[in-house]
């Protein structure tokens, strides 16, 4: 009974109902009376009750329907919203996403969810106990971290360590609770760094707890090692680990057990059935003009032979759009996400902020391949925006600025490329700022100061390890934001630039092919050979007399428009020839590269096309400056310059 | 190959309870000591793969089972000491932890409690 497609589709549908609830909560949260939200989750939940207990996940149908009865006393109104009440939603719809994950990775379950589902019905019965066998005193299941401990633990993040949080719980008739537990601790100690134990050392040692006690580990060891090590502990009933942020919170509020992970890998996707037709009937024409093509070889006719042909060009490039269209799917896809994550990532931030998104363009539809990666992209910059732009309520009105901060994430679709800019109302990009901190860090001399360009300054700021804040943050503080938005672009072949007006805010602005199967590429000639150019990367393409080339410190350049560009010659660096011919005109190709343009010399500049990339596979993944290949029309290979990593 | 144990007890009535519950399963006691400087002398001869070691011995020449403990660990910083202690000697337990100990049994225990603790330390 449990099919492999009903298993699939289970997953797909019950993650996408957690989206929409997830949306509706955020809606929720900002307007308590808003019942149709309410009546919205209350259904959601109903269907993935059904869908579970049809599938046979207990864990899941007891869960859900709990969420269930939470929403109906809420919609009934025997039960009011309060915050708190929504805290422990929001957590419970984590922990439901995680299980869900955990269920069908068939993975190890981490969640308690009989913990859960006790907690939804203490909010129902409105019983203030804790479930039963965490009640007694001095037991603690959450843990408070000072600000020292979450400098530290901050400094440890950006040294490299892992903190996880571990729970033990002792077996009952645990004898010495003291000397267990302390053997927990050496042995933690040997695998890392003990930043905080509940209760403090010197009580856990005189066994002055119930059975459970906490440790909040630094570590470089993997989870898996940890739990291991421990298990060979006796009398240790229950271990949990898991990943600790380090948020100080005031009130004793439920916190989700895990770090939740926003995006899932697309894995299978819905197709309308009208374009699963429409290909087959391109499949059928195209054996209908098959048929045709051998007969009319047999009549020898060459007009006819021709019109045939070009049927089928006609045929198999409708069919190449119509594929095309199969693996793309609307950016809403991810950016549904959004007002959640927004609404989480301004909980964590230290300051009393409030940010309100906006989302245009999302019915854009790009290759699911490039939307896998583009969440954690606009992660990172949402994140940026958030702990570096918009500043708290307080300096906002200052400023004279509406209390709440805006972010606004605007998709277009221009020729062959998807924009995305994510604009928020900030304080802009501080040039100075990131100068005095670049020159300390000795990315630029002193020179350089004065002369930073917007370009300049992206450089800097997609640098590993370059981070403006000072301070370490629980959501962008660990140095490790824009450098990874550049490598997730570079691979995509995708770009980033951005635009900012101190005072006013930040744009950021990402551009990205439509697919990543297909893209327009610019053929040219060495030798022999012939090569592609991605489109992507190509500011122009002009010809050069031999004696405009002038020499720097040994390098070839030339000056386009005041501009001096270092030249390639490729056929000398892909070794396909010795010498170059200087007495006729070269023509250069200028490519965007790394950090700055090149002209790339070839023989001969063939055209534009389109071209279907196909992957270099094993051994070939190992030659650099190729990021794949294609096929001719006249069946020869061409491989694909991978402009950004030559040289 | 049967792992190597060498158990440390001043009575040899335990020496005999553990001698006998190892004799059953799996390990081979390869010596035994009843005092803390033969415990130290027997484990540099026999290199044991684990110690049983009693934390209450008759202190000679001021060593004890802690300083047993201790002194093994500075020879072999990977030795496997399982400690034997009883209700009420959590402090000695805890320092002896700290000397690097690897875990402890209170007496009395059964047979399959240290086979159980044993298997937990050497998994295969």
């Amino acid at each position: 009974m449990m099919d492999k497609n009903y298993w699939e589709l289970f997953f797909a549908e019950s993650e996408e109902y957690l989206r929409q609830i997830n949306n509706c909560l955020v809606k929720l949260e900002e307007d308590y009376s808003q019942t149709e939200a309410l009546n919205e989750i209350f259904r959601l939940m109903h269907t993935i009750k059904g869908m579970s207990a049809t599938m046979g996940f207990n864990e899941l149908a007891e869960f859900s329907h709990a969420i269930e009865d939470l929403f109906e006393a809420l919609r009934s109104g025997k039960q009011k919203i309060t915050p708190d009440i929504m805290d422990t939603i929001f957590s419970c719809i984590d922990a439901f996403a995680i299980l869900l994950e955990e269920i069908k990775a068939k993975k190890e379950i981490s969640i308690d969810v009989k913990d859960y589902i006790c907690r939804i019905r203490n909010i129902i019965n409105k019983r203030e106990e804790l479930s039963e066998d965490l009640s007694s005193k001095g037991d603690v299941t959450e843990i408070d971290v000072s600000p020292q401990e979450v400098e530290i633990l901050g400094r440890k993040i950006e040294e490299g360590w892992d903190i996880y949080k571990l729970k033990i719980k002792l077996v009952s008739e645990c004898l010495m609770k003291g000397a267990r537990a302390f053997l927990v601790i050496v042995r933690l100690k040997k695998m890392g760094e003990v930043i905080k134990i509940v209760p403090p050392e010197e009580e856990l040692k005189k066994g002055n707890f119930s059975i459970y006690f906490v440790v909040i580990l630094a570590t470089k060891e993997e989870e898996k090692v940890i739990y291991d090590e421990l298990s060979q502990i006796l009398e240790l009933e229950e271990i949990k680990i898991t990943p600790f942020s380090a948020v100080p919170r005031k009130e004793n509020k439920i916190k989700s057990p895990i770090t939740t992970s926003y995006f899932k890998k697309i894995q299978s996707i819905r197709i309308p059935v009208e374009r699963l037709d429409k290909v087959m009937n391109y499949v059928g024409e195209l054996s209908i003009a098959k048929s045709r093509l051998l007969e009319v070889i047999n009549l020898k006719d060459k007009s006819l032979l021709e019109g045939t042909v070009s049927l089928i060009e006609r045929l198999i490039s409708s069919l190449q759009d119509e594929v095309l269209q199969l693996r793309l799917l609307p950016i809403s896809y991810i950016l549904d996400a959004f007002p959640r994550i927004v609404r989480d990532l301004v909980k964590k931030s230290d300051k009393p902020k409030s940010v309100e998104i906006e989302i245009k363009g999302s019915e854009i539809e790009l290759d699911r391949v490039i939307l896998d990666e583009l969440g954690d992209i606009l992660i990172h910059i949402l994140r940026n925006a958030i702990d570096h732009g918009i500043e708290d309520e307080q300096t906002r009105e200052k400023l004279g600025k509406s209390r709440k901060g805006k972010i606004t994430i605007n998709v277009s679709r221009e020729k062959g490329q998807v924009i995305v800019e994510i604009i928020d109302d900030g304080k802009g990009i501080d040039f100075n700022e990131i100068a005095k901190k670049a020159l300390e860090k000795g990315i630029i001399s002193e020179k350089e100061v004065t002369s930073l360009d917007v370009q300049k300054v992206l450089d800097i700021i997609t640098m590993p390890s370059f981070s403006t804040s000072t301070k370490v943050s629980d959501i962008s503080g660990r140095g490790v934001g824009l450098d990874m938005v550049k490598v997730k672009l570079d691979a995509l072949g995708g770009r980033l630039n951005f635009e900012s007006e101190l005072g006013k805010g930040t744009k950021f602005i990402i551009t990205l092919p439509l697919t990543l199967a297909i893209v327009k590429a610019m053929l040219v000639e060495l030798g022999q050979e012939t090569f592609a150019i991605p489109l992507m990367s190509i500011r122009e393409s002009i010809k050069i007399e031999g004696g405009e080339i002038k020499t720097i410190q040994n390098i070839d350049v030339i000056k386009i428009r005041n501009e001096i560009i270092p030249l390639i010659w490729l056929g000398r660096e892909l070794a396909i020839k010795e010498e170059e011919e200087l007495n006729n005109k070269l023509s250069v190709v200028v490519v965007e590269g790394k950090n700055k343009s090149l002209g790339l010399v070839v023989d001969k500049i063939i055209g534009e096309q389109d071209i279907v990339v196909k992957p270099l596979g094993n051994i070939g993944k190992k030659v650099k400056g190729f990021s794949g290949a294609t096929i001719l029309g006249n069946g020869r290979v061409a491989l694909i310059l991978d402009v950004v990593n030559l040289l | 190959m049967k792992k190597k144990i060498l158990v440390v007890d001043d009575a040899i009535f335990m020496r005999n309870y553990i001698r006998g519950i190892l004799h059953n399963s799996n390990f081979e006691v390869c010596g035994e000591a009843s005092d803390a400087i033969e415990a130290v002398e027997k484990y540099k001869q026999l290199k044991p793969d684990l110690v049983t070691m009693d934390i209450i011995m008759p202190r000679i020449d001021e060593l004890d089972g802690i300083g047993a403990i201790k002194k093994i660990i500075a020879m072999d910083p990977q030795a496997k000491i399982i400690v034997i202690s009883a209700i009420g000697e959590e402090h000695l337990v805890n320092e002896a932890t700290n000397q690097g100990a690897k875990a402890f049994l209170i007496k009395p225990f059964k047979p399959d409690e240290l086979i159980k603790l044993l298997k937990q330390i050497f998994p295969d």
